[in-house]
């Protein structure tokens, strides 16, 4: 029992120092003034840093990147959520397609799809090829797999029909259901699709470059122009735009802990069970009646 | 005057009827049990009274109005779901209070602290439901059910999630309640021995059709048909023909016969006390011999067929397998179906 721990905690350490490595050598090298023939960097700079909170560009297209962002998930909340509930709850017959359509971005190549989107939408009644519009469009298709599925998991784990049957027997409409009693309990789900496609998008580079270019520079395009010219600078803004999705992941957690009417279950504690797929309504305590 | 209504009511999901032409009429205050196996239209029919499922023929009345085509919020019916569908967002007391707060009723506090005390879960109103016991979670959904003082009150399998011990103790609690509060009660479930318990009328279900209804006590002495036989009492069912040579007796009518395993006596071959004139006596052999707590089953093996004769458990008093025995038949006991 105790050998296989040790096994266990052996991999899982071994998985941890893998999956960190690249990211403590991008932050070595972004932090390295000179690392020729050393394991360690012989001297540590600030300077490439520096170069970069001084650049403009590098705010702009850190702006730019975050209002497709806002845009294309914002979006898909709105459009995707009651969508979802819907179909999940009074059509589910019609589920097979929207799942088909949920999927469809996994069987079309960025670039076939870039190429198919400039030529429909270059000319004819909507114009917006090399437009952000056609990139918030691009990417809410995008991030539709996994909005779909997270929004969907969680209706289904907490058994969204029969909640909605509930509340509407005891008198709601299908709004005050949708609203009170489904919306409150899917919000952990809704988060981690969100968060998702947010670190999705952020480094999404493909659809970026085609569709739009140099015209409305994101934060990878900027970043592949930096390529080459620095890879010390190149590695800054990496660790930087890491850092800031780290920060912004960990307010939006930390807001919805806040958030939190039920002050026994931990909503960080849902989250994960949602990644584990784990129903929580289980019995937990005071069995045994009288 | 029936207080609830069920008239020639027909529903089905593409190809496949699942209510056949049902009529069932409830007078105010009974305990109705809709029995069967799964898939035989019993939690359908229940829906469809809530609302939850529209049908495609027939019409469903309580107390004298029409509700077939009302929404579930307007039919005035409590629901108690198998998997108590509590909302985990909120407490005990707030779970209790949602109906009363979606009609803006007033005084919600005392009526929930009403009917907190009424299903006893007192100091539990700020609890989640994921802190509290299935038991309990049953009785929050109950009481949600309960504090919109519903007209009809509508059970589908309740108590199936629970344990044996649980599952005795809120079966006599449901019943002092629904008997408390005079309320019609619709009550779904595939436990035959849960339906004689609780109810004052079982409608016995079979492929979408009510096959028999009655008082426990009618159904399961007096079965229609060899479904409700096998399904109601586990009873011995031949075809006429076979037991016409059990019995040697060619002047029975009928296709088939059931007999209650317990009505059967046992008596050891070479003991004199036949009682050959209420009785058919048959020669067999114990085959099997199981128990099941209370009761000793006997599997008794004869020449052209095989019984289940049901015995008390007495303590010394058994008969080892493979003694040779006579089986009393009690000609009165005899249903022909």
């Amino acid at each position: 029992m105790k050998a296989s721990l040790t096994f266990h905690k052996l991999m899982v350490g071994l998985l941890v120092i893998y999956l960190l490595i690249p990211l403590v050598g991008t932050l070595l090298f972004s932090i390295a003034g000179k690392w020729d023939h050393t394991i360690l960097p012989e001297s540590y700079t600030m300077k490439w840093y520096i170069e970069l909170f001084q650049d403009e560009r590098f705010y702009d297209a850190f702006r730019r990147t975050l209002f497709l962002i806002v845009m294309s998930v914002g979006l898909s909340v709105v459009i995707m959520l009651p969508t979802i509930f819907i179909i999940t709850v009074y059509f589910s017959k019609w589920e097979g397609f929207l799942q088909a359509a949920a999927m469809l971005p996994y069987g079309i190549p960025p670039i076939v799809g870039a190429v198919g989107l400039i030529k429909v939408y270059s000319d004819g009644p909507i114009q917006i090829a090399g437009t952000p519009w056609i990139l918030i469009g691009a990417y809410f298709i995008t991030i539709l797999p996994f909005m779909y599925q997270g929004i969907r998991n969680s209706l289904r784990t907490v058994n969204a029909v029969q909640l909605v049957d509930a509340a509407e027997l005891l008198g709601a409409t299908k709004f005050q259901a949708f609203r009170t009693v489904v919306f409150p309990n899917i919000i952990s789900g809704i988060l981690v699709s969100t968060l998702l496609s947010v670190a999705l998008l952020f480094s999404e580079f493909a659809f970026a470059n085609l569709l739009v270019g140099g015209r409305f520079e994101t934060i990878q395009i900027y970043l592949a122009d930096k390529l080459n010219s620095s890879g010390h600078l190149t590695s800054a803004i990496v660790i930087t735009y890491y850092s800031m999705i780290l920060l912004l992941t960990g307010t939006v957690l930390k807001l919805s802990f806040r958030k939190e009417k039920n002050p026994v279950v931990s909503n960080k504690n849902r989250i994960l069970s949602l990644f584990k797929k784990q129903y929580r309504h289980k019995n937990t305590a005071l069995e045994g009646e009288k | 005057m029936s207080y609830v209504t069920i008239d020639q009511v027909t529903k089905g999901y593409e190809n496949q009827v699942v209510l056949n032409n049902i009529s069932i009429t409830l007078k105010k205050g009974e305990f109705a049990t809709l029995l069967g196996q799964s898939g035989c239209g019993k939690s359908t029919l229940l829906r469809s009274i809530a609302g939850l499922e529209g049908v495609d023929a027939g019409r469903i009345l309580i107390d004298g109005i029409d509700i077939t085509n009302l929404s579930p919020r307007q039919r005035e019916v409590g629901m108690v779901f198998q998997s108590y569908a509590l909302f985990p967002n909120m407490s005990v007391f707030d779970n209790i209070a949602y109906g009363l707060k979606m009609k803006k009723v007033k005084n919600i506090k005392s009526r929930v602290k009403k009917i907190i005390e009424m299903v006893d879960l007192i100091g539990k109103e700020e609890s989640y439901p994921h802190q509290l016991s299935g038991g309990q979670q049953q009785r929050v959904a109950l009481a949600r059910a309960l504090v919109m003082e519903p007209k009809v009150l509508l059970l589908d399998e309740p108590l199936s999630a629970l344990d044996a011990k649980i599952r005795k103790s809120l079966q006599k609690e449901l019943k002092r309640i629904q008997k408390e509060l005079d309320i019609t009660t619709i009550f779904v479930t595939h436990d035959q021995e849960e339906a004689m318990t609780m109810s004052d009328r079982i409608f016995v279900m079979n492929n979408g059709q009510v096959v028999q209804s009655g008082s426990p006590s009618e159904v399961y002495t007096s079965p229609v048909n060899t479904f409700v036989a096998k399904f109601i009492g586990n009873y011995n069912v031949y075809d006429m023909e076979v037991f016409r040579k059990i019995v040697r007796n060619r002047e029975l009518k009928g296709t088939e016969v059931a007999i209650r395993p317990e009505v059967l006596q046992l008596v050891s071959v070479g003991e004199d006390s036949l009682d050959l004139q209420e009785n058919w006596g048959i020669k067999g052999f114990i085959k099997d011999v199981s128990m099941t707590g209370n009761v000793l089953r006997y599997e008794v093996e004869t020449e052209e067929s095989a019984f289940h004769v049901d015995y008390l458990h007495h303590r010394g008093k058994m008969f080892e397998q493979g003694a040779l025995v006579h089986i009393l038949v009690p000609k009165k006991e005899c249903i022909i179906l």
